[in-house]
């Protein structure tokens, strides 16, 4: 009887979030892949018809799907590295950092909480051939540069803007991971007079790696799904050099009403992106076991434990 | 296997009780204020918020027609608001195709009559007498014209202009045009030539465009490829191999070409460049008038009629175009649904729509009640260049393909450098390629 209102407890409790991530998820999700067999074009969806894979064959023709796709790699190449360090030499500073630790955690994490629709503007006035970074390049003579309005340096300057924006979130998560860091490491290096460097390597690294992992693919992922940057600042111009894959099916589904292509892309874009977590997943964690399974890390403890007992024993016994 | 069952269960109830929040039901006369028995009911979308003057001016305009047509029509407005990029209100349309609740009356932006008559979201209006059509600027009655019927009216048109700064202008002593003969590209290049060393001297160019993405890019620039006797699409909107990438496009883009090789305008866009008086001339929409009016009036402001090709011979040229009125497929009462479309188009409501939110009316009767037009020469220029020369943009079901092709095409060509024929041929495959839907 017990059990039996515990479960519609449970029920109760889970029903709601089921009802709606199954309404605005699971259920789009399961259309997405139906839409993507057909060419559903949202102005006339009675003339929808099951077309095979031909969406598929058609996409990886589409001249435009595979420019975006590989502006999108770029994107990442370039945010992901920049966007990871940058985060971890913020976080190693401000930790570092004596006085006005929270002015410098607040500068950092603004732009995280503004809207990127106004950080975009903000860095086209930034960016603009009369704007204030023309302005200071002109201090050091160098001649004014086009930023955002020229093909080869908009993608650059784009995803310079978002490694700016989004770096403060890393930063924090990373800054949690160092003050978690156990003293008496640093305590035990500083008497074997460990360098800083050796210090940051064998103790600062290994401790936050786990977080490292974690920071590593959100970055990755979220600069997958670069659309807001683009288009607010070139329109995925010039020559469609900042052109991503969410903006090239946004296009196509929303300005272009073909929802069937739309789906098709965005289900291989799925399809790749989590392929790549995966593989991005295993490579970093199996190397040293640093994300180790419960079971692995209980066995681990059990054994420090006996291998404790066994020091204390032989501490005593030599004391005696 | 219950207990999954029961949690299957539960979840279906509980995402049908939440759909069935979202069905539509049947509105009784009483149940909204000024809906009384006997009146047929309406129902009408349009774009906008209500609490904008775009907005109020629509409400106020219902309001009128339910006054007019009290107990034999009631009117309900919708506000359905619309983000920049266009989505939001088309997504509403798009969803309610697939469920069939559309209003009877809902608003379409011009260059999407097309395609909405040839995917059957909207239908004909009913038989319009020649007295009541001939009320509107011929190019309000094309912009609404698809394969030959007429779909949709609107009470807003807007123009572009060619601004000049009347200082810089004064100081190279160049002078304008009338309406009737504007320079041609040749001519247009000697006064540039002209105007260069005064704007050198400011700091600028004289030339004050760019080719923003967006719809901004065809609406300026395609005057400049139909004065010079090209198109982008045929007559039916369904073919255009031919037109998109014919001699004429190719010579158009050419000339775009020689103004950036010549210093005339800059490759990159500089902000505000016009307005802070530092170019002689600007390509923008009847807005700017407005615009800077109010936000640069140390600025002496003038319109000069749009440049045309060489061998231009008097025909239409100047874009225009606005959000209009249409009957829905869905409406069962398609007279009651001309007839608000008819009044929401018409003289009193564009009248209001000029007062509210400076927009150009598409009646000549609202353009001769209001004052502006007779007495500021801006204006007045906007409104000549606007009824003898306007030309609807490219009537065709892939607009939104065209307008981006428009774009890309002088984008990749004047500034980046690409070959300029195999951008264009590039795009015409592209918007062949939308367009493969409507081959019967």
């Amino acid at each position: 009887m017990k059990k039996k209102t515990q479960s519609l407890m449970g029920m109760a409790f889970f029903g709601p979030a089921l009802v709606l991530l199954a309404v605005f998820l699971f259920i789009p999700m399961i259309l997405t892949l139906i839409f993507s067999f057909t060419d559903f074009f949202a102005l006339n969806p009675s003339l929808t018809h099951f077309t095979g894979l031909d969406n598929y064959i058609e996409l990886f023709k589409n001249e435009e799907f595979v420019l975006a796709f590989w502006n999108t790699i770029k994107f990442v190449l370039i945010i992901v590295p920049f966007q990871c360090g940058g985060a971890l030499g913020l976080a190693l500073l401000i930790n570092k950092v004596a006085y006005c630790k929270k002015y410098f955690k607040v500068a950092f994490f603004i732009p995280v909480v503004m809207s990127l629709a106004v950080v975009s503007n903000l860095w086209i006035q930034i960016y603009s051939p009369e704007g204030i970074l023309n302005a200071i390049l002109s201090l050091f003579g160098i001649p004014a540069q086009p930023f955002i309005h020229s093909a080869s340096q908009a993608l650059p300057s784009v995803a310079f803007m978002s490694v700016w924006q989004g770096v403060g979130y890393q930063m924090i998560i990373f800054l949690g991971a160092l003050q978690g860091i156990n003293p008496a490491l640093y305590e035990a290096a500083d008497l074997d007079q460990t360098s800083a460097w050796r210090k940051f390597v064998d103790i600062t690294l290994p401790e936050i790696k786990p977080i490292c992992v974690f920071v590593f693919i959100t970055v990755t992922i979220g600069a997958f799904r670069m659309i807001v940057q683009p288009m607010v600042m070139t329109g995925g111009g010039p020559s469609m050099s900042t052109y991503t894959v969410v903006y090239d099916i946004y296009q196509t589904g929303t300005v272009n009403w073909e929802i069937g292509m739309a789906s098709t892309m965005a289900m291989v874009f799925a399809a790749f992106v989590m392929l790549l977590t995966a593989i991005q997943n295993k490579l970093t964690a199996d190397k040293e076991g640093a994300v180790e399974s419960p079971k692995k890390r209980l066995f681990r403890f059990g054994k420090t434990l006996e291998e404790d007992e066994e020091a204390s024993y032989v501490e005593q016994s030599t004391e005696a | 296997m219950r207990k999954r069952l029961k949690v299957l269960s539960s979840a279906l109830l509980a995402s049908s009780l939440l759909l069935s929040g979202c069905s539509s039901k049947k509105v009784e006369p009483g149940s909204k204020p000024g809906y009384d028995e006997g009146e047929e009911y309406l129902s009408m979308w349009v774009h906008v918020i209500e609490d904008t003057d775009e907005g109020r001016a629509y409400r106020q305009s219902v309001n009128e027609f339910n006054e007019k047509y009290d107990g034999q029509y009631f009117a309900d407005v919708e506000f359905v608001p619309r983000n920049d990029s266009g989505g939001g209100y088309s997504d509403k349309i798009n969803a309610s195709v697939m469920s069939g609740d559309l209003p009877d009356v809902l608003t379409v932006d011009g260059p999407n009559v097309a395609a909405y008559a040839a995917n059957g979201i909207i239908q004909p209006l009913s038989e319009l007498s020649e007295e009541e059509t001939s009320i509107y600027l011929p190019s309000i009655l094309d912009q609404g014209t698809y394969d030959g019927k007429l779909y949709a009216l609107g009470a807003m048109e807007s123009s572009v202009g060619m601004y000049y700064n009347k200082d810089i202008l004064e100081k190279a002593g160049v002078e304008v045009p009338d309406g009737d003969h504007p320079w041609t590209f040749s001519e247009f290049l000697d006064v540039l030539e002209k105007v260069k060393p005064v704007t050198d001297e400011l700091n600028g160019y004289p030339l004050a465009m760019s080719f923003p993405v967006g719809e901004a890019t065809i609406y300026y620039y395609a005057p400049f490829f139909w004065s010079n006797g090209g198109d982008f699409v045929d007559e039916t909107g369904l073919e255009a191999e031919g037109y998109f990438n014919s001699e004429a496009n190719k010579e158009t883009l050419d000339y775009f070409k020689t103004l950036v090789d010549k210093g005339y305008m800059s490759s990159v866009e500089i902000p505000d460049l016009f307005e802070s008086g530092r170019a002689a001339f600007k390509f923008d929409g009847a807005w700017e008038v407005n615009s800077i009016y109010s936000n640069y009036p140390e600025i002496k402001l003038g319109v000069a009629p749009y440049v045309v090709g060489d061998h231009w011979n008097g025909e239409r040229y100047t874009p225009t175009g606005s959000w209009a009125y249409a009957a829905s497929s869905a409406t069962k009462n398609l007279e009651g649904a001309t007839k608000l479309v008819q009044y929401m188009s018409g003289v009193e409501s564009g009248k209001t729509l000029n007062e509210l939110t400076n927009s150009l009316p598409s009646t000549y009767e609202a353009f001769d009640q209001t004052e502006i037009f007779s007495t500021d020469e801006n204006y007045k220029a906007l409104y000549e260049q606007l009824s003898k020369y306007g030309h609807p943009r490219s009537i065709t079901p892939a607009y939104p393909q065209v307008s981006i092709s428009v774009q890309q095409v002088l984008e990749n060509t004047v500034i980046s450098g690409h070959d300029a024929q195999s951008e264009l041929d590039k795009a015409v495959d592209k918007i062949e390629n939308k367009l493969k839907r409507y081959a019967s």
